[in-house]
């Protein structure tokens, strides 16, 4: 399979001084679903924005469907990327037809005006997200889980082979959470998206994804199936917190244990071996 | 607005709109301290000069007058549209990045220079000032470049905007406190905003330049639309947010400049009509920059008209009715339509 986006030999730092990412490969493959996981300040966010044109590395290269980023136009790359931000509640009272419309700017000929394909685009975008029904509220008055569905809805509108999605969960209550990542994944099995999401819960990102980046705070990484990536001692080192896996048929999952969690390693295998019977 | 805005959509509101001015403007020229017989003043201009008074009335003053009003209005409003969005605060009006104290500041160099000739038309005043507006902003770009590269550069551009604003009313008040005393009143009363009626050629050139500007500016809109939610996501939606910027700047800075040369510092109509024109008609520039033009027009044509008549035949500076009524006026707007707006709960 080819790679839609590939990044060979990347250094970036914002600072001559320190880097974020150094000697940085990755590969996504044409309608994968990646996670990108690590602790704070190990580059996630940094490697979305350099991703999508935003930061231009200091050395190496970003390919974004066989032609160079800088190749495209601003216009052009948001034809093939589209970006999911973290919560944000604009300054101005835009509804959320108004905002997911926005979509199409892209596609609009000189004056910016949609036309009946950008608006059929649209509805359908909105009935995917489930998001028809308030069609004609603004967004500040939606709950932060409606706001990213509609944020979620703007990308798909978008019309890109790929979207980039930084912490899209991060605010949502388990529920929401789920239904995200089942929106997600229902568009890259049926519209063949690629789908690069950075995310801090990695029980999720083991369940959806078909890859996962763990980018670590000293700079180095690993890529690969979540079940390769994701092991007890991975994590530990990574994230620096003692944490207990344990197994549901073929799912993994991971548990965090603080300081005050003496006995539930005990409890939990207790747990695992039952489920296993 | 829950449907998609479309052009033809657009261009009804538009029409309606427009048509509302011109209603409002014939009304407002046929007011005035003389009474004017309409059906006199429409029978054309006699053969000698002097004989149709109320043709020479109308024609002649009422609605060259109007007319400007209705240009000045609708390029304040434009540009507070404008600069609202690519500031992304909707405290900014026309004057926020400098122009009104730089345009404050070559007036009162031209009144005390003591300057007569005229350019174009135009008095020294009117050619300080435009120049006085456009250097000024200049340097508060250039300086909110300077020290905000990088994502805060829309609140250094406002903070140098603010000191460089305080730095050249320091500067006035200054030249006005050193100024001979008859020197002071034609400053204080440029300061204030003012209509007063210009020749022919003025009046032509300036709606030339700035329906033009507000033409190109429309032009931009779909993209301030984007620009509202900051720059990074604009980039996301394929908007070359520094192209955008700079040509929302430009357009804006030239517009009020020449807006503040034809009638000093007109406060509130940059400010609130913007903001009435967004609780009705909702943000979306594409609609919310022509309306307001025609809406700040037609607002600035009433203000002046009471500002020629309630103290007849004495006449108050405009800047001091758009002030005292749109204040009000606006809070009113405000207690009705807060609710469904976000930024003031």
């Amino acid at each position: 399979m080819s790679s839609i986006i590939k990044v060979e030999n990347l250094s970036f730092g914002y600072t001559p001084q320190s880097a974020v990412l150094k000697n940085f490969h990755f590969k996504v493959d044409r309608g994968a679903f990646v996670c990108i996981a690590g602790p704070n300040g190990a580059g996630k966010t940094t490697l979305l924005n350099l991703l999508c044109g935003l930061l231009s590395p200091n050395t190496g290269y970003i390919e974004i469907d066989s032609e160079p980023i800088g190749s495209y136009s601003v216009r052009k790359l948001a034809q093939k990327i589209a970006v999911v931000r973290q919560e944000f509640v604009p300054v101005f009272d835009f509804t959320v037809t108004e905002t997911v419309s926005m979509a199409r700017t892209p596609y609009l000929g000189r004056l910016g005006f949609e036309t009946k394909p950008d608006i059929d685009i649209v509805k359908e975008a909105l009935q995917i997200t489930d998001t028809a029904q308030f069609a004609s509220r603004t967004l500040a008055t939606l709950s932060g889980g409606e706001r990213q569905r509609v944020f979620i809805a703007r990308a798909f509108a978008q019309d890109t082979p790929i979207l980039l999605l930084d912490e899209p969960t991060s605010l949502l209550d388990l529920k929401h959470q789920v239904a995200i990542y089942d929106l997600l994944k229902t568009a890259q099995r049926q519209k063949g998206k690629t789908i690069v999401a950075i995310t801090h819960d990695i029980n999720l990102a083991a369940q959806y994804c078909d890859k996962v980046l763990l980018l670590g705070a000293d700079r180095n990484y690993r890529v690969g199936s979540a079940e390769n990536v994701f092991s007890t001692e991975q994590i530990e080192k990574v994230f620096g917190v003692k944490t207990f896996t344990g197994r549901v048929g073929q799912e993994k999952f991971f548990i965090p244990l603080g300081k005050f969690a003496k006995d539930c390693p005990q409890i939990y295998k207790n747990f695992n071996s039952g489920m296993q019977k | 607005m829950t449907e998609t805005l479309t052009s033809k959509k657009l261009a009804i509101t538009f029409f309606f709109c427009l048509l509302a001015l011109v209603v409002v403007m014939a009304l407002c020229a046929v007011v005035g301290t003389q009474k004017i017989s309409l059906a006199k003043a429409l029978s054309g201009p006699a053969d000698t000069p002097g004989e149709n008074i109320d043709y020479e009335i109308l024609m002649g003053v009422r609605l060259p007058r109007v007319i400007l009003a209705a240009l000045v209005g609708g390029a304040l409003a434009c540009c507070g549209v404008v600069l609202q969005a690519i500031l992304r605060n909707p405290l900014a009006d026309p004057y926020i990045l400098g122009i009104s104290s730089g345009a404050g500041l070559g007036a009162i160099i031209a009144v005390l220079s003591g300057l007569t000739w005229r350019f174009w038309g135009g008095s020294p005043i009117a050619v300080f000032a435009f120049v006085g507006a456009l250097i000024t902003v200049w340097l508060v770009w250039g300086i909110g470049h300077l020290a905000g590269a990088g994502k805060s550069q829309v609140t250094t551009l406002l903070l140098a905007g603010v000191v460089v604003n305080a730095f050249f009313a320091a500067v006035i008040m200054f030249l006005t406190s050193i100024a001979k005393s008859d020197q002071i009143h034609s400053t204080i009363f440029w300061l204030m905003g003012n209509i007063t009626e210009k020749n022919r050629s003025v009046l032509l050139v300036s709606a030339a330049c700035i329906i033009a500007g507000i033409i190109a500016l429309f032009s931009i809109c779909h993209r301030l639309n984007v620009l509202t939610f900051g720059q990074d996501q604009a980039k996301a939606l394929g908007v070359d947010t520094a192209v955008t910027q700079i040509t929302a700047f430009g357009l804006a800075a030239f517009i009020t400049a020449i807006a503040v040369s034809l009638s000093g510092l007109i406060g509130f109509v940059g400010l609130i009509v913007p903001h009435a024109v967004r609780l009705v008609f909702g943000p979306d520039h594409r609609r919310l920059l022509p309306v307001s033009a025609i809406i700040g027009g037609a607002f600035l044509v009433v203000a002046d008209t009471i500002a020629r008549t309630i103290v007849a035949p004495a006449q108050l500076p405009v800047g001091v009715i758009t002030a005292i009524a749109g204040g009000p006026f606006f809070l009113i707007l405000l207690a009705k339509y807060s609710r469904k707006v976000s930024w003031l709960k």
